[in-house]
C-alpha cells in the first residue's frame, strides 16, 4: 500500500468536563432529574390507587411500605422533588410567556424557586405531622 | 450570589465543575494528558500561573495541558494580553485566534476559568487561581485555541441570513420606521463569537442537528425585520424538533453572551411567533 | 481506516430537512403543566389531608363524583405530560438504534399506566 497517510482525527475540546456549573445549567438539570423521578412516582401512584381497588388487605401493605424508614424518606424526597419541579415548572411557563429574560430576575427567580421549595416541602411535612395528631 | 449581567464575575464558587468523571464521554484521541510546566521568569515579582490547552497537529499524540508563569508587570491587563507575552517570551508556538483587542471582532473567543468570553475583554484580575485557558467547548480543535467553525458557520447559513423580499425593488431604500427598526435592537449587535452556541448543553449532545443560540438569534433577526418577506418560509424552515425545539430555556447562552444580548429572550420569541402563527 | 464523511458542512447540516413540526408537542406540554399545577396541588393537599384516615375514610373519599373527576383528569394530565417529557428526554440523549423501540415502550407504558389508574378509581367509585 503506497503512502498511505491516515489523516488523523481533530480532538475535541471539553464540554462538560469543565464548563462550569452556573445557576442556569443547574436548575435546568435539577427541573430535568426531578421531572424523571416524578415519573418514577406516578408509577407508584398507581400501584398505590390498585392496591386501593384491591380492597383493605392490599391497601395496608401498601400504606405499611409507605409508613417505613424508606417510605417516609422517599415520600419527603418525594415531595421535595415535585415542590422543585413546579416550582421550576411555573418558572418556565413565565419564560414562554416570553416574560423574566433579564439575567437580573433569572437569578432572582431561580433562587426564589430554590427557597419556595424548600418553605413548601417543609410546610408539607409540618401539615401531615398536624393532621396525623 | 446575583448576577445583574453577563461580564460579572462570580465571587461565590459552589461547584467549580459538574460531578461527572474527568473523561466522561471522551474519545480516546481527546483525552488530555498532562503538559509541560514552562520556566518562570527571572527577577519577576508578580506572576500569575496560567494553565493552557495545548494540541499540535503535527506531532500529532493527545492534547495537554501546559503550566506557564506570567509576569504581570510586563503584561497588558487582559488575558489576551496575557497570551501574547507568552507567545512573545515563552513559547512562541502557542496559537490562538486574534484581531480587534477590543471585543468588537469575536476571535478570541475562548474557555476562561470554565466559562466562555473574549480573551481580550476579560481582565486577569477576574481570573482565578491559577487561570485555566481552553478552546471554546465542544468544538473540533484545529491547534492550541483554534476551534473549527465550519459546522456552526454551516448552520448560519442554513438559516440565508440575507434580505429575501418579493416585492420588486423600490425607487429608493426599502422603508422602516424607527420603531420597526428598533426591533432589530439586541440582536444585530451579534459578533458570531459563538461563545453562546458552545456553552449550551443541548448543542453538546445535539449540536449535529440542534441549530444553537448563535444561529437562533440571527434567525430571530431576519424573523422581525419589517423589510423581509419570506417570514413564513423561514420559520417553516426553523419548526423542526431538532433544529428550534432543542432548546429547553437552559439560559447558558444569556449567561455568557460577551455582547450582553440575549439568546434565550430570542429564542422564546421565535416560539411565541410559532404558537401565533397557528392560533 | 474510518469511513470519511464526504459531504459539505452545509450538506450535513441540511440534513433531511425541517419536519415542519414540533410547535404541537411543544404546546401540549405546557398545557397539561398549566392544567397540573392546580391538579398536583389539590392532590397533594388532598393526601396531607387524609395522612390519619383509615381505608374506609379514604375510599369513601375516593369514591365521591368530585374526587373522581379531578382524579381521573390529573391521570390523564400527568401521563400525557410525562410522556411528552421523556420523549423529550429520550431524543436528547439516545442516539443509537434504541431510540425509536424506547419511544414506542415509553409511550405506550404511559397509555397503560394512565388506563390503570383511572379504572382502578372508577372501580373504587363504582363497584364498592
Amino acid at each position: 500500500m503506497a503512502n498511505s497517510q491516515r489523516k488523523r482525527s481533530r480532538p475535541h475540546s471539553p464540554n462538560i468536563q469543565i464548563y462550569r456549573p452556573q445557576l442556569t445549567s443547574v436548575l435546568s438539570i435539577i427541573n430535568r432529574m426531578t421531572g424523571v423521578a416524578l415519573s418514577a412516582v406516578a408509577v407508584v401512584l398507581v400501584i398505590w390507587l390498585i392496591a386501593a381497588a384491591s380492597g383493605p388487605q392490599a391497601y395496608t401493605i401498601v400504606q405499611v411500605v409507605i409508613a417505613s424508614r424508606i417510605g417516609q424518606i422517599a415520600l419527603v424526597g418525594s415531595a421535595f422533588a415535585f415542590f422543585l419541579h413546579l416550582c421550576g415548572g411555573i418558572r418556565h411557563l413565565v419564560w414562554d410567556a416570553g416574560l423574566g429574560f433579564e439575567l437580573r430576575t433569572i437569578y432572582i427567580s431561580g433562587w426564589g424557586v430554590v427557597a419556595a421549595s424548600v418553605m413548601l416541602t417543609l410546610l408539607a411535612w409540618i401539615a401531615s405531622l398536624y393532621v396525623a395528631g | 450570589m446575583i448576577i445583574e449581567s453577563s461580564d460579572q464575575v462570580p465571587r461565590v464558587t459552589l461547584l467549580k465543575r459538574f460531578p461527572v468523571p474527568r473523561n466522561f464521554e471522551v474519545s480516546p484521541e481527546s483525552r488530555i494528558e498532562p503538559g509541560r510546566t514552562w520556566p518562570a521568569p527571572n527577577g519577576s515579582l508578580r506572576l500569575k500561573t496560567f494553565e493552557i490547552y495545548r494540541y499540535d497537529p503535527d506531532t500529532g499524540g493527545n492534547p495537554r495541558l501546559d503550566t506557564f508563569q506570567v509576569d504581570l508587570d510586563d503584561c497588558g491587563p487582559m488575558v489576551l494580553d496575557a497570551l501574547f507575552w507568552i507567545k512573545n517570551n515563552v513559547d512562541s508556538t502557542l496559537t490562538f485566534r486574534r484581531s480587534c483587542r477590543e471585543g468588537v471582532c469575536g476571535s478570541c473567543a475562548m474557555n476562561i476559568d470554565g466559562t466562555n468570553w473574549l480573551a481580550c475583554t476579560r481582565f486577569i484580575a477576574d481570573t482565578e487561581k491559577p487561570t485555566t485557558v481552553y478552546p471554546l467547548a465542544n468544538m473540533e480543535v484545529i491547534k492550541d485555541l483554534v476551534p473549527d467553525l465550519s459546522h456552526v458557520f454551516a448552520q448560519y447559513s442554513l438559516i440565508e441570513p440575507w434580505m429575501q423580499t418579493k416585492t420588486p425593488r423600490p425607487e429608493k431604500e426599502r422603508l422602516q420606521s424607527p420603531d420597526e427598526r428598533s426591533k432589530l435592537d439586541g440582536l444585530y449587535e451579534c459578533i458570531l463569537c459563538f461563545c453562546c452556541t458552545s456553552g449550551c448543553p443541548s448543542h453538546w449532545w445535539n449540536g449535529d442537528r440542534f441549530l444553537g443560540p448563535a444561529v437562533l438569534l440571527q434567525a430571530d433577526r431576519w424573523l422581525v425585520d419589517s423589510r423581509d418577506e419570506a417570514t413564513s418560509e423561514r420559520l417553516d424552515a426553523l419548526e423542526d424538533p431538532f433544529r428550534l425545539y432543542r432548546c429547553h430555556t437552559i439560559l447558558n447562552c444569556t449567561r455568557t453572551c460577551p455582547k450582553g444580548l440575549n439568546p434565550g429572550k430570542a429564542i422564546a420569541d421565535i416560539k411565541k411567533k410559532m404558537i401565533e402563527r397557528r392560533s | 481506516m474510518k469511513r470519511q464523511d464526504m459531504r459539505s458542512p452545509l450538506g450535513r447540516v441540511i440534513g433531511l430537512g425541517s419536519a415542519k413540526d414540533g410547535v404541537g408537542h411543544w404546546w401540549l406540554q405546557r398545557l397539561t403543566a398549566v392544567a397540573l399545577v392546580p391538579l398536583t396541588i389539590w392532590f397533594v393537599a388532598s393526601i396531607i389531608a387524609h395522612t390519619a384516615s383509615d381505608y374506609e375514610r379514604f375510599i369513601a373519599w375516593l369514591s365521591t363524583p368530585l374526587t373522581t373527576t379531578f382524579m381521573t383528569l390529573l391521570l390523564i394530565a400527568m401521563f400525557y405530560h410525562t410522556a411528552l417529557g421523556l420523549q423529550v428526554v429520550i431524543e436528547d440523549y439516545v442516539h443509537s438504534a434504541a431510540k425509536i423501540p424506547l419511544l414506542v415502550a415509553m409511550r405506550l407504558g404511559c397509555s397503560a399506566l394512565a388506563v390503570a389508574g383511572i379504572m382502578a378509581n372508577l372501580r373504587i367509585a363504582f363497584v364498592r
